[in-house]
């Protein structure tokens, strides 16, 4: 259990994604990491009929890395209402079929292999929906730190280090917003601490999930638009 | 031949009806001839069957019937039941006669001879059958006899009863009743056990006299293998299986080349004692009984975990042993020994075992059984039974990969029991050391604390080193934690050292340390007599080489410069001491051509032995301080 970041790699001009992943993998294995088994998580969406009133989406997700765990993520537009579930939970969502239905079609998933390097834990996804591949998903997780901030500029080096890729020093904005406790606050508006945000707080398996979803979003919006850009481009190919 | 004639007639006195008081007796008229004859005629049977009867009561029929109209009319009452009688038998000849007719016409109704069957009567079967239909009932008669004896004898020997015995029975066991005969149940299968044994038992009546038993058809034949009852007031029987009767119980032994180290049996008789004295002498029986299945449960759990362990060195089961390895040269041996003799006596020294091993495979089988039967709260309505607490949150607290791994593994009975025993092994060899220590090492005293709360595989022992008369100076202190196989020590200082199971390197530590705590206490000591300390080393890296790392030393000056006093401490074998003095400048210079000034004694360096056993004082630190101030009071 520690922080995980996690970082879209663009595939470079004129090289696959399969290429690109096995290029990333030796760089991993010639600076000592050791492959150990594979990861996947994957995401369903869950679209409500309209006749059920305001719409809210529901995403289901599995990690490999919480095996006992299903994840939804209740997003009503304005806000979003996280769950961790036993793995029973899928069934319900059967039984929900009235309600809502899956869109075979939006299925997104993101797997891989698993390197441990030390006390990093890195994982080479490709992103595939709909047996499509869209793209790269590195994970990068410190495991023995769960406060985000004091951990971020170990991950960016690292990442920097192998990537051959500039990374922006600030903390990816997830970690900017504000955390659980503050949020709970009735006045929460008004008496913002730039200090209680996520990279502040103790880090929870749902965060990792919370990113997932975000970098998902982030892919189909790209399918959407047909154009994908990562950030930065290798220095080095 | 003369023959005399006797008329019989009814005597001529009328019958008395009635004697008035004054003497007159007043007498019944007599019949007259129709009320004679009605009187006789409702006397006729007319129930009997026989040829003659029926013959008589034709004639009787004859004249009845000539007489019938006429006494109709004049006494209806007399003649009624013979009337009545007379004409049931009509309608039965009528009947006869219609059957008669419509058989004779052979249209409706055919008479067929019904074939006699021949009784082949040879005397002397009839002879025989006579006999054993006499016998049986007899037999009938004899044992309502001994029934009646017998309650009899239970009336006068204030005997209890039967029924009672058996609601005493059904208040400690479970009873039911099967057609003619009422089972019991031994087996733990209520308290969660999942052992295959049906392990029922049979109540029957006592019998009256023991050697009745054999003829008795009631009693199985598993009554005659049955102990006797010690005492024979119990109305009641309990006939247990063969296999569970006897006596049974698990023996643990710690083996060291092939010499026993601790024993333990575990058996369950110590509870016959408190057996209340209105329960039975069954009571014994069936705890005796249940003890035999619990023993064996035990031991094919044991035996079938020690097949599936994959330990380094295999576990070897034959027969009713098990044996284990517990560490290099020590071997755990558990065996069931299961004795059905007629005697109950337990056989094997009982006086020496531990009850630790003994009670702690009796709780560790009873835990199982608990689990089985008791799962935690709260489980999901619609989720299986069985995972535990953990496996139940590890969803929605969303355990990773790691905490799952952690949590699928579990003891067997055998792995806890084993590192139980390693447990009781080490702490066994550990004390041994301590004691040895603190018996021969007698300078410093070495005194361990033991933690009285502790749990089967972990104990805690505190020791203080402190020198007697000095213990405020300087004292040294160090926990250990005595785990399954190995030790951990933990140093004041925060130092933690892990050690092996071997006694040599907690001996070598306990030594170590003894040596820093001399040192340290001889600096204190140097500052409380004002005296200088001019070097101090842990680990002298010169002289002979100790097995056990350096000897330590310190060089100590006092107040006014002019003494000096060397010490170093070895602690091979055994502690040893070695204390230099030297004086400078010395008081009796005489200049030589080497040394032509005095300024160059200030140098130092010609030490000398002081025969550190022959100064006053009764240990290291009390010598070192008379030395030290017999060395400042004379500069």
């Amino acid at each position: 259990m520690g922080v995980t970041v996690l970082q879209p790699y663009s595939v470079p001009e004129g090289q696959t994604g399969p290429q690109t992943i096995e290029f990333l993998a030796k760089r991993l294995l010639a600076l000592g990491a050791v492959q150990a088994s594979t990861f996947i998580v994957d995401c369903e969406t869950f679209i409500p009929n309209p006749q059920h009133g305001t719409p809210k989406t529901v995403h289901v997700l599995h990690n490999s890395e919480y095996p006992a765990s299903t994840f939804a993520v209740l997003d009503t537009g304005t806000k979003q209402v996280p769950l961790v579930a036993d793995a029973l939970f899928d069934l319900l969502m059967l039984k929900m079929a009235p309600a809502h239905t899956s869109k075979k079609q939006t299925k997104i998933e993101s797997k891989g292999a698993r390197f441990e390097y030390g006390d990093f834990l890195i994982k080479l996804g490709s992103v595939t929906m709909a047996e499509n591949f869209k793209g790269i998903l590195l994970e990068v997780e410190y495991r023995p730190c769960v406060i985000p901030s004091n951990c971020w500029e170990l991950i960016r080096e690292l990442l920097q280090g192998f990537l051959g890729v500039s990374i922006p020093a600030t903390i990816p904005p997830y970690f900017n917003t504000p955390s659980i406790m503050s949020m709970n606050h009735p006045k929460s508006s008004e008496i913002f601490n730039p200090n209680h945000t996520k990279q502040n707080d103790v880090y929870q398996p749902m965060d990792t999930i919370n990113q997932y979803l975000e970098h998902f979003g982030n892919f189909r919006k790209q399918t959407m638009l047909s154009g994908g850009t990562g950030i930065g481009a290798p220095l080095r190919s | 031949m003369s023959s005399v004639e006797i008329s019989v007639e009814a005597p001529i006195e009328h019958q008395i009806q009635e004697i008035a008081y004054d003497g007159t007796e007043i007498y019944q008229p007599p019949l007259t001839l129709s009320e004679n004859l009605s009187k006789c005629a409702a006397r006729i049977d007319f129930s009997k069957t026989s040829l003659e009867d029926l013959k008589k009561e034709d004639d009787k029929k004859g004249d009845e019937d000539v007489k019938d109209p006429t006494q109709l009319q004049s006494s209806l009452w007399p003649w009624d039941s013979v009337r009545n009688k007379l004409r049931d038998a009509f309608t039965e000849i009528c009947v006869l006669s219609d059957v008669l007719s419509i058989a004779k016409e052979k249209r409706y109704l055919v008479l067929d001879p019904v074939p006699q069957e021949l009784q082949d009567t040879k005397p002397m079967v009839q002879v025989y059958a006579r006999k054993k239909a006499l016998s049986q009932a007899a037999n009938v008669l004899m044992s309502g006899a001994e029934r009646l004896r017998n309650t009899h004898s239970e009336q006068r020997n204030n005997r209890n009863d039967f029924h009672i015995e058996l609601l005493r029975l059904r208040q400690n066991w479970r009873l039911k009743k099967v057609s003619n005969t009422i089972i019991g149940d031994l087996s733990y299968r209520t308290a969660g056990s999942k052992f295959m044994h049906p392990g029922t038992f049979e109540v029957t009546k006592a019998e009256e006299d023991p050697p009745s038993d054999g003829n008795s058809p009631s009693s199985s034949p598993a009554a005659g293998a049955q102990p006797p009852c010690p005492k024979a007031n119990s109305a009641l029987r309990v006939n247990v299986p063969s296999e569970l009767q006897g006596v049974a119980y698990i023996k643990v032994i710690t083996q060291k080349d092939q010499e026993d180290l601790c024993t333990a049996n575990v058996n369950l008789m110590g509870h016959g004692q408190n057996i209340t004295p209105q329960v039975g002498v069954w009571q014994k029986t069936l705890e005796f009984a249940q003890n035999v299945l619990f023993c064996k449960e035990l031991f094919s759990q044991l035996a079938r975990e020690a097949i599936q362990l994959q330990a380094p060195i295999p576990h070897v089961v034959v027969g009713n042993q098990i044996r284990a390895t517990l560490l290099p040269g020590i071997q755990l041996i558990i065996s069931l020994c299961h004795s059905t003799g007629q005697d109950p006596t337990p056989p094997g020294p009982i006086n020496d075992h531990d009850h630790v091993l003994e009670h702690s495979l009796h709780q560790l089988l009873r835990e199982v059984h608990h689990k089985n039967t008791h799962h935690p709260f709260p489980h999901p309505a619609s989720g299986p039974l069985g995972p535990s607490k953990k496996h139940m949150l590890a969803g929605p607290m969303a355990a990773d990969r790691h905490e799952l791994l952690e949590m699928s593994k579990s003891q067997t009975l055998l792995e806890q029991i084993i590192s139980q025993a390693q447990h009781i092994f080490m702490r066994k060899r550990t004390q041994y050391v301590l004691d040895t220590l603190a018996r021969d090492v007698k300078d410093p005293q070495i005194v361990s604390h033991w933690n009285l709360m502790n749990s089967p595989t972990m104990s805690c022992v505190k020791i203080n080193i402190v020198t007697h008369g000095y213990d405020t100076i300087n004292r040294t202190s160090l926990v250990i934690h005595v785990k399954e196989r190995s030790l951990k020590c933990i140093c004041r200082d925060g130092r933690v050292m892990h050690l092996s199971y071997e006694p040599q390197e907690l001996r070598d530590l306990i030594l170590c340390q003894i040596n820093q705590h001399q040192s340290a206490c001889l600096l204190n000591l140097a500052k409380c007599m004002a005296w200088q300390v001019l070097s101090n080393s842990n680990h002298l890296g010169i002289g002979p080489v100790e097995p056990l790392g350096n000897a330590s030393s310190c060089l100590l000056a006092s107040p006014n410069g002019d003494r000096m006093i060397a010490v170093q401490i070895i602690c091979d074998p055994q502690i040893d001491v070695k204390v230099y003095i030297a004086r400078s400048p010395r008081q009796d210079f005489f200049p030589s051509p080497l040394v032509p000034g005095k300024f160059w004694e200030h140098l130092g360096g010609h030490f000398k032995e002081v025969r550190f056993d022959k100064l006053e004082g009764k240990n290291f630190l009390n010598k070192m301080e008379f030395l030290m101030a017999s060395l400042t009071s004379s500069s």
